[in-house]
């Protein structure tokens, strides 16, 4: 009964151990953010994928939006879960990124959620879908890296290790001494 | 030693796995609410051995800010 005895052994070194994980939880992100910190994030995301910030002007990046060339069939997508938060009523806030020809335009739409429009020049509307997904997914996930070191930072977390993962996921090893 | 250990996990769509160690009982819990304010919808929890075990005292700031 050698594999008995291992067994029980090992179950006794867990329920002994302080070092073993007492919860394990999966989190969807809500994206509730003012203007400057969804646009932080937008750039930073951009960034990451080899975008560049092409204008925060808002007059001129709705005229590249409008331009007949640029603006063929263009794709739009919301951020799920999204709210921009404003107080300053009436100014028009958009952020416009672009890469390889594809231009893509953030703005907070009249129900107030995070929007993107992506225009391109000879890409398929599947392609540029695509491109606008995979941007809108990096914004959330800059932005939750934000908030979360932001809020731990004020909370006495440390970041012991942090991590940038092939499939572009983001590992944090975190600790807290009470008091 | 440390009081706690978190191993947190941002998906590139900016789903969060968050990993609790080392806390007990309801401390545990109040971490993971913790969490839900900062990021957002808890969608799956797995409670392990340790969240059994007699609880120590654990206190976290819990607010919410934008």
């Amino acid at each position: 009964m050698p594999e008995l005895l291992l067994l029980l052994r090992e179950l006794l070194r867990v329920a002994l151990s302080n070092d073993h994980m007492s919860a394990v939880c999966i989190l969807a992100p809500v994206v509730i953010a003012a203007w400057p910190t969804f646009s932080a994030a937008v750039v930073a995301a951009a960034a990451s994928l080899g975008y560049e910030v092409a204008s925060e002007a808002s007059k001129e990046v709705v005229a590249i939006a409008a331009t007949p060339e640029i603006a063929k069939a263009p794709v739009q997508l919301e951020i799920a879960h999204s709210e921009v938060v404003t107080t300053q009523l009436g100014r028009d806030q958009r952020l416009a990124v672009s890469r390889d020809g594809v231009t893509v335009i953030f703005s907070r739409d009249a129900r107030g959620r995070a929007s993107l429009c992506v225009n391109g020049t000879g890409q398929s509307d599947e392609l540029l879908k695509q491109m606008g997904e995979e941007l809108s997914r990096a914004v959330v996930q800059q932005y939750v890296y934000r908030k979360l070191m932001d809020e731990m930072r004020s909370r006495g977390f440390v970041v012991v290790d942090e991590q940038v993962n092939e499939d572009r996921s983001i590992h944090l090893k975190v600790r807290h001494w009470e008091g | 030693m440390p009081q706690s250990e978190f191993d947190i996990n941002i998906g590139a769509d900016g789903m969060v796995e968050l990993h609790v160690k080392g806390i007990k009982g309801k401390g545990c819990l109040e971490v993971v609410k913790l969490f839900e304010q900062i990021v957002g919808e808890l969608r799956e929890e797995q409670k392990t051995s340790e969240f059994y075990e007699p609880e120590e005292q654990v206190r976290f700031q819990i607010d919410q800010k934008y």
